[in-house]
């Protein structure tokens, strides 16, 4: 059995002011394996995202069954948590207490909270930054202390959405090494959510491909790259050979886009 | 049903709550619980309003307080507003007005009142000269604003197509200021009437504000309401219709509203 | 390893300082209140207007020191300022859980908005004859005004501050399990203070407004009173002595509540 299973799940939203209903994910089935790193790929207005958050028990699920560890999800629990895009840290906390957010949250109760915060802060090496405001930190760093927030609480599966989508090119990649490199550790779970091609490849045993109208998912890869991966696979012919057949995917959406209102 | 319940749920339960109050106001006083001769009652007081409004003294309050509140928001437009875009292109203008209006604005005009009396005596030139000052600080100071914080993108786009400083002034910092200028007027709409009835209260020989003096000093609490209703009244449209002149600029804004 | 100290914290450098455009500012803010002063002393003393109406700043520098020291000026700046903070802390009290409640509650807002927004928008001052029917000519009518005259402005902003709480952090606090109650303390009550602290510097200033206009209508002392002996004595140097002190008091609390709004902007981005 796997950690999360998704069986034909359906997700829709009501739309604002008139009747009816928007379905953002159309009877999607999906299978990730404990210790499996997994990446969602698509263009806006997939589902994607709302997938993610689905399994992180923050969207209502219309239709179909989601079980992490054979129980189903009703809301968020202890053994998920989410690294989210930008502007999820609360602007009046400092660094450390964002990340002594979640384990307040979570109840924790075991040790000094600020002691197993801090750990996790060197972690992401923000150690000399306990102190600082998010204004004052950089989009990059800043998305470090989301990681050292989501982690810190222990999760059984890291859910991340489009972590490094308000990140620019070069800052992206140092943050994707960075992400692998702390996940090599202890390898959890990990649910991927981009938009990027390259960084759903490098960081993926598992590519999950999804198209829209309404969102459902065309293809599942399995990324067959050595770990640690590293900056030169990106030019290895092999990869190549994934992202072409990712860009065909993709290309054959957009083909076929139209107008859609963005789910949020 | 339900359905039209809930999407209507802000209309009924808005109406129903005045309702309300009208019927809790009419009751303490049936059931004896307080003396009428202090809060009145809505029955007396539709009733008086009535008979007000057909000897014409409504007209005759609601028009004099409406005059002088026209001619004080007249004034602080166009003073306000002159001064905001000669202070807001010359730094130099600015500099030199800025003390006079911080002073004006921790100063409330109305302690300069009895000032105005020997200036001008009781009337309408007080009550004009009180609520002008009133209605001036935010029009000039948003004015102020609107023209200084002018898109810059768009000063160096103009700039690149050979725009001439006046041409900038007139093409691209006048009309992309007219939004938070409206803004500046919407508050200055407010601060002019409170301006005006407040003046009327002390000094003046019709009005609204005049008129609750009087009916205070005769203990006439029916009557005093019928004025204070019709300000409440009067302060409500006069925002509503600024709110509908600010939607009507809102396709001005050169960045979306937050 | 990536090099992780790679990207500096961005903290806010101020633009670079226009030294000569500062200074030329303040030379000029200068010289103009100094031209205005000097036209004030000279104007009456060459007869271009009546100085009995007008006075000059050396008469009011003369009179500031009389009032200070016989005039029983502390007596009247002691009775004024009760008033002002008493109404201002009622006002406090009732407001904020009020604005805190109808922030939080659809139903408690489409119930007491209504009514909420007329007086708002109203001027409440209107309300004085009324209060001092009320409440007799003494300071109770004064605090009631200061009260009316501070509470809405309160209400309305700690509630739009309760109701523009940011989305994604309420997500990401419910993400790690919050309680109503978490957001609600976490979230929602920090989020709000900048626009709480909005609300009671408009309060600041309708509550000064209300002390001044309360006790000028009638009184029996306070500085209002004392404005108003002094304007029908036409002792327009003293009456101005007075209306500065107003001025000052309003000023300094004004500041006041703008050096807690920086605070607490501290940590927010300028956008």
């Amino acid at each position: 059995m796997a950690q999360i299973e998704v069986r034909n799940l359906s997700i829709e939203y009501r739309l604002p002011k008139g009747e009816g209903t928007f379905t953002a994910v159309d009877s999607v089935s999906l299978d990730i394996e404990a210790g499996e790193f997994v990446t969602i790929v698509g263009s806006s207005g997939c589902g994607k995202s709302t997938l993610l958050l689905a399994i992180a028990g923050l969207v209502p699920i219309a239709d179909g069954t989601l079980t992490i560890d054979g129980d189903a999800v009703e809301g968020p629990g202890p053994n998920r948590s989410v690294v989210f895009q930008e502007a999820s840290l609360l602007p009046w906390k400092t660094v450390l207490g964002n990340v002594r957010f979640g384990l307040e949250m979570r109840r924790w109760r075991q040790g000094d909270l600020s002691k197993r915060a801090m750990q996790y802060i060197n972690l992401v090496g923000l150690g000399s930054f306990a102190d600082y405001h998010p204004h004052q930190l950089s989009g990059g760093m800043r998305q470090r202390v989301n990681i050292a927030r989501a982690l810190a609480v222990d999760p059984a599966v890291l859910l991340m959405d489009e972590p490094f989508g308000a990140l620019d090119a070069q800052t992206r990649e140092v943050m994707g090494d960075e992400l692998l490199r702390i996940w090599e550790r202890d390898r959890k779970t990990a649910l991927f959510v981009t938009h990027d091609i390259d960084e759903a490849i490098f960081l993926a045993d598992k590519v999950v491909v999804m198209g829209r109208n309404p969102g459902h998912i065309k293809d599942v890869i399995k990324v067959d790259l050595p770990r640690p991966r590293r900056g030169e696979m990106l030019d290895s012919d092999a990869f190549a050979e994934y992202r072409r057949r990712l860009r065909a995917h993709l290309a054959a959406d957009m083909a076929t886009m139209h107008l859609v209102r963005e789910a949020v | 049903m339900t359905r039209f319940l809930r999407s209507r749920q802000t209309l009924i339960l808005g109406t129903l709550s005045m309702l309300g109050i009208l019927a809790m106001w009419q009751l303490s006083v049936s059931l004896g619980l307080i003396n009428p001769f202090f809060v009145s009652t809505p029955s007396l007081v539709a009733q008086e309003f009535w008979v007000q409004f057909q000897n014409g003294d409504t007209m005759r309050d609601v028009s004099a307080t409406l005059y002088s509140f026209v001619l004080a928001l007249g004034l602080a437009t166009g003073v306000g507003i002159g001064l905001g875009v000669l202070a807001g292109w010359y730094r130099d203008v600015e500099s030199a007005l800025e003390p006079f209006i911080w002073f004006k604005y921790s100063a409330p005009t109305v302690a300069f009142y009895p000032l105005f009396i020997a200036w001008l005596g009781y009337g309408t030139p007080t009550i004009v000269a009180i609520a002008f000052l009133f209605a001036l600080t935010p029009i000039y100071a948003n004015t102020l604003a609107g023209i200084k914080n002018v898109d810059r993108d768009l000063v160096r786009a103009a700039t690149s197509f050979g725009a001439r400083p006046w041409d900038i002034f007139l093409r691209v910092a006048l009309p992309g200021s007219v939004p938070i200028v409206v803004a500046g007027l919407q508050l200055g709409v407010g601060r002019a009437l409170t301006g005006v009835v407040v003046a009327e209260l002390f000094g003046g020989n019709a009005g609204l504000g005049y008129s609750i003096n009087y009916y205070a000093q005769h203990l006439q609490t029916t009557k005093m309401m019928v004025s204070i209703v019709i300000i409440i009244l009067l302060g409500v449209a006069l925002t509503q219709a600024l709110a509908f002149l600010e939607s009507k600029t809102d396709a001005w804004r050169v960045t979306p509203k937050k | 390893m990536v090099a992780v100290a790679a990207t500096a914290p961005q903290k806010r450098v101020p633009e670079p300082a226009r030294l000569g455009a500062g200074a030329r500012s303040s030379v000029i803010g200068f010289c103009s209140v100094a031209a205005f002063l000097i036209l004030w002393q000279v104007a009456p003393e060459m007869g271009w207007v009546n100085g009995r109406f007008t006075s000059q700043p050396s008469e009011v520098a003369r009179a500031a020191v009389e009032v200070f020291r016989t005039d029983n000026f502390l007596h009247h700046a002691r009775i004024s300022l009760t008033e002002f903070f008493l109404g201002f802390a009622l006002a406090l009290v009732v407001s904020v859980p009020l604005g805190v409640l109808l922030g939080n509650s659809r139903l408690a807002r489409d119930i007491i908005n209504p009514p909420l927004m007329a007086l708002y928008i109203a001027p409440t001052l209107i309300l004085l004859p009324i209060m001092t029917i009320w409440l007799g000519i003494g300071m109770a009518s004064k605090v009631a005004v200061v009260f009316l005259g501070a509470i809405f402005p309160i209400i309305v902003n700690t509630m739009a501050g309760m109701r523009e709480a940011d989305a994604k952090l309420v997500r990401a606090a419910q993400s790690f399990g919050a309680t109503r109650m978490d957001i609600f303390r976490h979230i929602l009550l920090p989020g709000s203070l900048p626009s709480l602290l909005a609300g009671i510097r408009l309060a600041v200033g309708r509550a000064v407004l209300g002390v001044v206009v309360g006790e000028l209508y009638v009184s029996q002392a306070g500085i209002g009173h004392q404005l108003v002996v002094y304007g029908s004595s036409m002792r327009v140097d003293r009456l101005l002595v007075y209306a500065l002190v107003v001025s000052v008091f309003g000023y300094a609390m004004t500041t006041l509540v703008r050096v807690l709004e920086g605070r607490v902007r501290n940590w927010r981005p300028e956008t």
